[in-house]
């Protein structure tokens, strides 16, 4: 009499007890899962700025040529940094986040998405430099777990060693827009790890962008972003400077050993790819798109757009975050 | 069940693990398909259930959907044609659900006296009117059919609720500072295990679908129904069960009752399905194969005189139990009633709106015209649970009553997804045939073929269209172009042309200024401004402004709904899909 009973009584609480999580639980999800919490107070983008940022606000440099675009990683920041290179933004024991465009489900050739060498190179960079972890990671817009594997960039970052992840819904933060030179947004969602890493590095891919004429770094940094995106397009320069007036890279690194010049920026078709063999490093994403926006400096094709069109570095520029004049960038060759 | 204290028969344990391993597989493979692209096998063999589910075969003969691996649901028929419904009993999930919930809520509840013996004739007649609407090209089968009804019960409401419970528990844990739990996220979604992945172009919502509170209530209906009868829905009114019942009436392997029986009516009480009977006229029981699920109770602890017996050899002749099957006149109604119900489906289905040429958002590779797709549709929702964007939803009668449950777009929610199926491998080997739809490859029936690539890219859905009054360029002279973005296709189907159109700063200008406003503009184009005046226009908003405004290229088109998903306008998208212009690109 007592072993069933009992047993029936602990199937119906604990039933009845399951129930009530359950509940709890999609309660919680609905509620807080995927719009996030405040967090705290101070809640901020931790990556530090490169120790020379505001020295360096108007200086990147190039590595161009050859077919070997992880060479080119390496002489571009070696000669942006000096010879200690990563080492001099990346200390022993720190936390790197890498934030490439992982965006669509093309591979590498379609020059969509960074090049997987790149990437890899630049995680192995931040090991030998001491990194403790290096995490790879982009709110893709394709469906996440094809544009990882399509790109190659998932299995190369690995390889390198790094912590590649597809963003999870509950960790976006709530980050304030606190900042007076955020002109238009108030708050966004803001990926918990691209906030809480002590090292950013930023790598876009050169490619054209249906909407902002060119995607590039200033563009690469919506992938931290979660929340509905197309309500980014509505005034999207000014969106885009007032995120990176928020969220600061330490290295912005743009990947155009290929560049997209047309079908931007899902691209998909070969034919849409000229090759530009070329690594821009810089500490400042409105000084790298001041120069890499230029006709004259990548091979876009003719007419496609004015530098002054592409307003977000104009208006990056007014916010102190780097110079939009031609003739104030030093270019370190 | 009667408890005698007698040991159990061999048979009964091995029938009881047989049925957990059987309900095990079944929910494996259900979160294998839930799990999209994590699931490589490009075959449906993870729809193992509905492939060998008799009553789908049959049903999708009729009604012209027939898939040569259906074939293997003669496995099943073979197996009862041996053993009575062991199928029922052995395997059914539907029937196991219904064991394990009887175990928990009802073991105490006598019922015995609960016969309706009229009642269990309802399967058959239920059977023979839904294969006459089969016929008719009606697949109103599949809502029936008990695989069916355990897949999209647990596939549909009850594996989604374990999704998100999961991911937020998980998630609260993090929060709650257990880096465990954080851990175990990551494994469980690198790993595809049971976590299914979420669709960011929403900003992160989980999958859920459309009726999903009606597949729990029908479920927890036919479980309740057993504080009447145990296994009430088996008993009564499963049609799956009267198609094994009229196979079982040839098998050798049947509950026999030899002479020993002294008529206590033990087996009657204890039988799950009530497959004994008392003879009439005399003093003994006899039992029915077609009503047996060889669960294999009775001969050892039902019978206290061990006058039971499953087996081949034949202690005394089988009488058949009195009204198992329906009366001729009963079959004759039964399918009398298919014949009327048919047709009027089809006239209901007629009255909306050009059906054949306007029909429900279907899959890509689902059959055409639609009447032909709605008959070999079983409504097991495989393809909504395989679309990776949870786009893929069951439809109310949108389309007639006879479409309730087959598949439809809802691109608010999903999207049809440009590769979907297609593997990194395929493509780094130039493999171009291999079938890219994961709802077609999952199709137990042939309703939604295999499409290779670059047939799903051209297959279409629909066409997408603006709507001026919501899209935000056309309506509020706003910036967007996000529709056009996310084109996924290599030559977009969405373009744009930079326009001057009315500035909306300069509508906020009282008239007089307005007209002072056209008055300079004039005197300048005429050169006989000042420049006093060239200054006075200059500090005003100009009139026009460029603006970037899409347009869709229809014949490029396919209609897989990412602009629709991801257009910022909240509610109805300013781009939308219709259903217009459903042939196929050129």
């Amino acid at each position: 009499m007592h072993g069933p009973m009992n047993r029936r009584d602990f199937l119906h609480t604990a039933g009845v007890a399951g129930a009530a999580i359950c509940g709890a639980a999609l309660g919680g999800c609905s509620s807080g899962g995927a719009s996030g919490s405040a967090g705290g107070g101070d809640l901020r983008c931790r990556a530090r700025p490169h120790p020379q940022a505001d020295a360096w606000k108007a200086r990147l440099a190039l590595a161009q040529g050859g077919d070997d675009p992880a060479r080119n990683v390496r002489t571009a920041i070696e000669k942006l940094c000096g010879a200690d290179g990563v080492k001099t933004f990346v200390k022993a024991g720190d936390t790197v986040a890498i934030k490439p465009n992982i965006g669509w489900a093309q591979g590498p050739e379609m020059a969509a998405t960074v090049d997987p060498a790149v990437v890899a190179t630049v995680v192995r960079l931040c090991l030998e430099a001491g990194a403790k972890a290096v995490k790879v990671f982009d709110n893709t817009v394709g469906m996440a777990s094809k544009c990882y594997e399509f790109s190659g960039i998932e299995a190369a970052a690995k390889a390198a060693g790094a912590d590649v992840f597809q963003c999870a819904p509950h960790r976006y933060r709530m980050l304030k827009f606190d900042d007076p030179r955020c002109k238009r947004l108030s708050e966004w969602l803001i990926y918990e790890d691209a906030l809480a890493a002590d090292v950013l590095i930023n790598i876009p891919v050169a490619k054209v962008h249906n909407l902002s004429y060119v995607s590039l770094a200033m563009k690469n940094l919506m992938g931290v972003q979660g929340g509905d995106r197309g309500k980014m397009h509505q005034e999207i320069y000014q969106n885009l400077a007032d995120l990176n007036v928020m969220i600061r890279p330490t290295l912005n690194l743009l990947d155009a050993t290929r560049i997209m010049v047309s079908g931007g920026p899902s691209g998909g078709k070969k034919d849409y790819v000229v090759a530009a063999r070329t690594i821009v490093a810089a500490t400042s994403s409105v000084t790298l798109d001041a120069w890499a926006t230029d006709p004259l400096n990548l091979p876009w094709p003719k007419g496609h757009h004015d530098v002054a069109a592409v307003k977000c570095i104009a208006l990056g520029a007014a916010a102190g975050l780097g110079v939009a004049e031609a003739g104030k960038i030093e270019v370190v060759a | 069940m009667a408890k005698r204290g007698k040991p159990r028969h061999p048979l009964h344990t091995l029938r009881i693990v047989c049925q957990l391993v059987f309900f095990a597989l079944f929910l494996v493979l259900l979160v294998l398909t839930a799990l999209g692209t994590a699931v490589t096998a490009h075959d449906n063999l993870a729809q193992l259930f509905l492939i060998t589910d008799p009553l789908v075969a049959l049903g999708s003969a009729l009604a012209g959907g027939f898939e040569a691996i259906l074939l293997l649901s003669l496995i099943v028929v073979a197996i009862s044609a041996l053993a009575p419904r062991a199928y029922c009993g052995w395997v059914c999930p539907l029937g196991t659900t219904m064991d394990i919930v009887d175990k928990i809520f009802f073991r105490k509840r006598d019922r015995s006296k609960n016969v309706a013996p009229r009642l269990r004739q309802f399967k058959y007649a239920l059977l023979l009117a839904l294969l006459v609407m089969a016929a008719f090209g009606i697949g109103a089968y599949g809502w029936f059919d008990p695989i069916c009804i355990a897949t999209r019960s647990f596939g549909m409401a009850l594996y989604p609720m374990a999704d998100q419970g999961v991911k937020a528990v998980l998630a609260a844990a993090e929060r709650g500072g257990l880096p465990a739990a954080a851990a175990l996220y990551d494994w469980a979604e690198k790993s595809h295990v049971l976590i299914r992945e979420t669709n960011f172009k929403q900003g992160g919502t989980p999958t859920a679908y459309a009726w999903s509170w009606v597949f729990v209530a029908l479920l927890v209906g036919l479980l309740a129904a057993q504080a009447y009868q145990k296994r009430f829905w088996c008993r009564n009114l499963c049609p799956l069960g009267g198609l094994l019942g009229l196979a079982s009436s040839l098998s050798p392997l049947r509950p026999r009752v030899s002479d020993e029986c002294t008529a206590c009516d033990a087996c009657r009480r204890g039988c799950k399905t009530g497959a004994f009977q008392p003879l009439q006229g005399e003093k003994k029981y006899a039992g029915c194969a077609q009503e047996c699920i060889a669960c294999w109770a009775c001969e050892r602890e039902f019978c206290p005189v061990d006058a039971i017996h499953i087996g081949a050899g034949a202690p005394r002749p089988i009488a058949p139990a009195p009204q198992v099957m329906p009366s001729r006149r009963a079959f004759l109604g039964a399918a009398a009633t298919g014949a009327l119900l048919a047709p009027a489906f089809l006239l209901d289905q007629r009255t909306r709106a050009k059906e054949e040429t306007n029909p429900q958002f279907r899959p890509p590779g689902a059959l055409r015209p639609d009447s032909a797709f709605m008959g070999a549709c079983i409504r097991c929702g495989e393809c909504m649970r395989a679309c990776p964007t949870n786009a893929l939803h069951p439809s109310g009668i949108e389309n007639g009553i006879a479409g309730l449950w087959t598949p439809t777009f809802i691109f608010n929610i999903g999207y049809c997804d440009y590769f979907c199926a297609v593997r990194k491998a395929d493509i780094d080997a130039g493999r171009t045939d291999e079938p890219s739809n994961l709802c077609g490859i999952v199709c137990p029936t042939g309703a939604i073929a295999h499409l290779r690539h670059a047939d799903k890219a051209k297959w279409k859905i629909g066409t997408a269209v603006f709507d001026k009054s919501r899209c935000l360029p056309w309506a509020r002279g706003e910036e967007c172009l996000t529709c056009e973005e996310q084109c996924p296709l290599p030559e977009k189907a969405i373009s744009h042309e930079t326009e001057e159109v009315i500035n909306l700063e300069w509508l906020k200008m009282p008239q007089p200024k307005r007209n002072r406003y056209e008055e300079l503009e004039e005197k300048l184009l005429l050169r006989k401004a000042t420049p006093r005046e060239i200054d006075e226009l200059a500090d005003m908003p100009p009139k026009k402004r460029k603006l970037a405004l899409p347009y869709v290229l229809r014949d490029r088109c396919n209609g897989c709904g990412t602009c629709e998903n991801v257009c910022p306008v909240d509610g109805p998208g300013g781009v939308r899909v219709e259903r217009l212009q459903t042939r196929e690109i050129k």
